[in-house]
């Protein structure tokens, strides 16, 4: 992985040393997963959910997201995410769209950066 | 060696998945279940290639809890170390989690080099737990081994010593097998046996061939005397009785041994008489037990069809008209009718040595 290529994770929310602390120093393997995760469709199942008010598929998929950004180091996203399932459980669906309005430019961010390898 | 080297990883999220993978495959074999359902189907299928289980608790079909539960039911948990690897490591999950077997709980993000110490150290704890298992498994074994060698090597001593004081009365060692083997047919085979287990019988029947050992202390002129004995030697022959309970008192490692009281009672009181009439101590009835009792008949009836020194063998008539006629010392009436039942039985014993 190229200093570029690092620099432009970075700016876009990935935080690549733990982020590769956690896949034992894989390169290879992160960008795989990183792959995978834009390549993801829980996004659109979560902006789906929160349209018709439907918690359990926003929970179940904010939940996921969660998982993936915690995993990925991609430390603004995965507290925006954490956040919102706890809003999601406890039936704040007026704090879960707020965070919504966060998460989704963060999201496209991360995306960009992944997309720009 | 173990051939328990693989770690199921059981999770919906293929991230997930991957990172704990990465973390285990340079040390283990890896196997994979995308939900809670295929996770139980694999750790039921792969009970003995499994050393360890990473379960994810939120998962579509089976949640980890659940599959928790049916390890546990199916007493699992306790061969298997299962690892709850979770996001929501909350008070409730974690207590209901261990109460369910789970050996540790390990939150998400996951951190490799905490999830690879907790899981590899619990691992071998398994694994050496199982080696000393099968350690002791294996030294209780030997030692039943060894135990059973004591066990013929006493009983080979025990006839080896029979034997020889029978060679001294110039017979030839079958006497004293053929003792045992009426004593241990009438205490199955008819109710003389009556109240005694199987262990005992087969205690009982080992101690009769010591009946004699007091013969040792007699000397050969009278052992081996072929004419009547004169009342003085009769007298000395007699004490072959109470020699022999004393040569057995005299061996201390034998005192401690069931077959002890047995074979002393035999050797003392193998020459009562049902009538009180008999040696050393002229008990009445069933004051003289009744192992000594058979031995005593066994003694008697295997004397009369066999060529002694002292005479010749009789016909088997002539020595059933013997013994129930009372010229060789009165019994125990039940005695005699149990004996005679199985006597037909009793009689191949001669056959097959003529």
């Amino acid at each position: 992985m190229d200093q570029a290529r690092r620099n432009r994770l970075e700016a876009g929310g990935v935080q690549v040393d733990a982020a590769l602390e956690r896949l034992m120093g894989s390169e290879a393997l992160l960008e795989r997963l990183l792959r995978k995760f834009a390549a993801d469709g829980n996004f659109q199942k979560l902006e789906q959910a929160l349209d018709s008010r439907d918690q359990e598929g926003a929970v179940a998929a904010s939940h996921t997201l969660k998982g993936m950004c915690g995993n990925l180091s991609m430390e603004p996203l995965y507290g925006l995410f954490t956040r919102q399932v706890e809003a999601l459980r406890a039936g704040d669906w007026g704090g879960a769209l707020a965070l919504q309005e966060d998460i989704c430019p963060a999201y496209r961010q991360v995306l960009a950066a992944i997309g720009e390898g | 060696m173990s051939q328990q080297n693989t770690i199921l990883i059981v999770d919906d999220d293929e991230i997930n998945r991957a990172i704990l993978e990465e973390i285990f495959s340079p040390d283990y074999a890896i196997a994979q279940a995308a939900d809670g359902r295929e996770g139980l189907a694999a750790i039921r299928a792969g009970e003995d290639s499994l050393c360890a289980v990473l379960l994810d608790v939120v998962m579509p079909e089976l949640s980890g809890i659940q599959v928790l539960r049916e390890l546990k039911e199916s007493g699992l948990t306790a061969r298997l170390p299962v690892f709850l690897i979770t996001a929501e490591a909350s008070d409730s999950v974690m207590r209901e989690a261990y109460q369910l077997g789970v050996m540790d709980v390990i939150s998400k993000p996951v951190l490799p080099f905490v999830v690879q110490r907790r899981v590899e150290s619990v691992i071998e704890l398994f694994q050496a737990r199982r080696r000393l298992g099968e350690k002791v498994e294996s030294q209780q074994a030997d030692l039943l081994r060894q135990a059973q060698r004591i066990i013929r090597l006493s009983q080979g001593m025990v006839e080896a010593l029979s034997t020889a004081i029978e060679f001294r009365s110039e017979e030839s060692g079958g006497h004293v097998q053929r003792i045992r083997r009426i004593t241990q047919h009438l205490l199955e085979r008819t109710p003389l046996g009556e109240g005694l287990s199987q262990e005992e019988i087969d205690q009982i029947a080992l101690a009769s061939i010591m009946h004699d050992v007091g013969k040792i202390a007699v000397p050969d002129a009278i052992l081996n005397k072929p004419g009547k004995l004169t009342p003085e030697e009769f007298e000395v022959m007699k004490t072959h009785t109470t020699q022999g309970a004393k040569l057995l008192d005299q061996i201390p490692q034998f005192r401690e041994d069931s077959l002890y009281p047995y074979a002393r009672d035999i050797a003392l009181h193998h020459h009562e008489r049902w009538d009180g009439r008999g040696y050393p101590e002229g008990l009445v009835g069933d004051e003289i037990s009744i192992w000594a009792q058979i031995v005593s008949l066994a003694d008697v009836y295997d004397a009369l069809s066999c060529k002694r020194v002292y005479k010749d063998a009789f016909s088997r008539e002539k020595v059933l008209e013997m013994i129930c006629g009372g010229q060789c010392g009165t019994f125990n009436p039940r005695l005699l009718e149990c004996f005679l039942a199985e006597e037909p039985a009793l009689a191949r014993l001669y056959q097959r040595e003529e």
